[in-house]
């Protein structure tokens, strides 16, 4: 006997899961989505950079106007479709049958009235609405074109700046490169001073040694690279340089890792 | 790198890279499935058990057991009603036959039964294995996911001389929606599989005591 039986609910059940896995799919785009917004934090923060460069050209008064304008021209457009208020309507007041024509026709009247005046009011409103508008427009058009220039003149401030900068860069490396010859010549004179030549030297050979600092001048690795050929004057350098510690060095941190290996070249008799 | 990264949902799915992508269709496979059983198996359990409620009712009313098989037995029966139709049609066909023994009519009578309640609850638990799997194993295959997107961002990480928080925290965002993926499949299919296996339990046990008293009283009759 083939035992078979139709489970109930198929398609019910497969219309569920569907329903489940859209409602979560939702759920996640629409609460997930809400960090799109970080960018733009991230943008105001651009901007309030861009006035830095300020000094060179004295442009202080661009420099406020600008994060105002930018929120203010998107919920600026928002209020105008406002719907317009309604209409009063007029009361649906049925007057008997034995109140005097008069009071009818004057009532009319009033009606009348009333209704010229609202229409009146209306046509104010939509032209006094107009007019707002246009003026909006035109404000708008104005912070634009304010907004250009002064987006212009940053980016010719910035380019100002970036030209000073490269200048500043260069004297920079120049008074680098100066510093560095001039704490190397002070590390070599104070390890020479160290040093104790050995009285069996002949010629004027050339020692050259690795020496990986600490920042603070000590010396935490030191190695012969070309030796002189002559061990005695090898090891007098060495223990010249060990004895040096603390080599000066320039006091600006920031320099330290010029300093941090160091290839120096010592000779016997090098003022000669 | 792009520091101001679109991260919404979908843009975090369709940037992930293939393996995450893999893993997040699997899971979501896997999750679509489960809960048309879910919801397949909510239905199938409680039709059987308003059949069996109904049908107890019918039977301890005192109703004649040949009418109640005749209107059983014109319908499509399902839980205990074919446990009785199986039983009865067995024990009907016996009697017919002159010289049966009391005791062997009970024992084929019986074996009908218990037949027609293995399958009853083969076809109630049908699926929940499925369920099962889901549910323990999906949790891992989105930890996979999310190591391995975790992994290609910290790969890219070096590849950037200074690394931000900014550079990693779109990657392993990305890498975190498989996770998320696989405890939404796993969580529901944990809670509707044991649900599901005590409620069947409880129906077991209903059939079963069912069987012991319906044996009873057609024993009562056959002598």
């Amino acid at each position: 006997m083939v035992f078979q039986r139709q489970q109930p609910g198929q398609w019910k059940a497969g219309a569920l899961a569907l329903l489940v896995h859209v409602l979560f799919l939702g759920l996640m785009i629409f609460s997930v989505s809400w960090q799109n917004q970080e960018p733009s934090g991230i943008q105001v923060e651009l901007w309030s950079e861009v006035p830095a460069p300020a000094k060179v050209a004295a442009p202080a008064p661009p420099r406020k106007p600008e994060p105002k304008p930018e929120p203010k021209p998107k919920p600026e457009p928002k209020p105008e479709p406002k719907p317009a208020p309604p209409e009063p309507k007029p009361e649906p007041k049925q007057l008997k049958a034995d109140i005097e024509l008069k009071a009818k026709e004057e009532e009319k009247k009033k009606r009348r009235e009333e209704e010229l005046k609202q229409q009146k009011e209306k046509q104010k409103q939509e032209e006094e609405k107009r007019k707002q508008k246009l003026e909006e427009e035109k404000r708008k058009q104005e912070l634009d074109k304010k907004l250009q220039q002064e987006k212009q003149e940053a980016l010719r401030q910035q380019q100002a700046q970036i030209e000073a900068e490269n200048a500043r860069k260069a004297e920079a490396v120049a008074a680098g490169q100066r510093m560095l010859d001039d704490y190397r010549g002070r590390i070599q004179a104070k390890i020479k001073r160290f040093i104790i030549l050995p009285p069996d030297l002949a010629g004027n050979p050339q020692a050259e040694f690795d020496v990986t600092l600490m920042p603070t001048g000590e010396v935490l690795h030191l190695k012969l690279t070309r030796s002189s050929g002559s061990g005695a004057y090898d090891n007098a350098v060495e223990r010249a340089i060990v004895k040096a510690q603390p080599l000066p060095l320039p006091p600006d941190p920031g320099q330290f890792s010029k300093f941090r290996e160091l290839h120096l070249k010592f000779k016997p008799r090098e003022d000669l | 790198m792009n520091v101001n990264q679109d991260l919404s949902f979908l843009s975090l799915i369709t940037n992930a890279s293939v393996v995450v992508q893999l893993v997040m269709l699997g899971l979501l496979v896997a999750s679509m499935i489960s809960w048309w059983y879910i919801f397949q198996k909510m239905f199938a359990i409680n039709e059987a058990k308003q059949t069996t409620d109904k049908f107890e009712r019918d039977f301890w009313s005192g109703l004649d057991l040949q009418t109640l098989f005749q209107k059983v037995n014109s319908r499509d029966a399902g839980g205990m009603e074919s446990i009785f139709e199986g039983g009865f049609q067995e024990f009907s066909k016996l009697r017919r036959q002159t010289g049966a023994d009391v005791a062997l009519v009970m024992e084929s009578t019986r074996r009908a039964m218990r037949a027609a309640y293995h399958r009853e609850l083969d076809l109630l638990e049908a699926h929940l294995p499925f369920l099962a799997t889901v549910g323990s194993v999906s949790p891992y295959v989105g930890l996979f996911g999310t190591v391995w997107g975790i992994m290609n961002a910290f790969r890219s990480l070096s590849s950037v001389g200074q690394a931000t928080l900014a550079h990693v925290a779109p990657g392993i965002a990305e890498a975190l929606i498989a996770t998320a993926m696989g405890l939404f499949a796993a969580i529901p299919a944990v809670i509707a599989y044991n649900r599901y296996s005590s409620e069947i339990d409880r129906l077991a046990t209903r059939f079963d005591s069912f069987m012991e008293e319906f044996s009873n009283i057609l024993q009562r009759q056959a002598k």
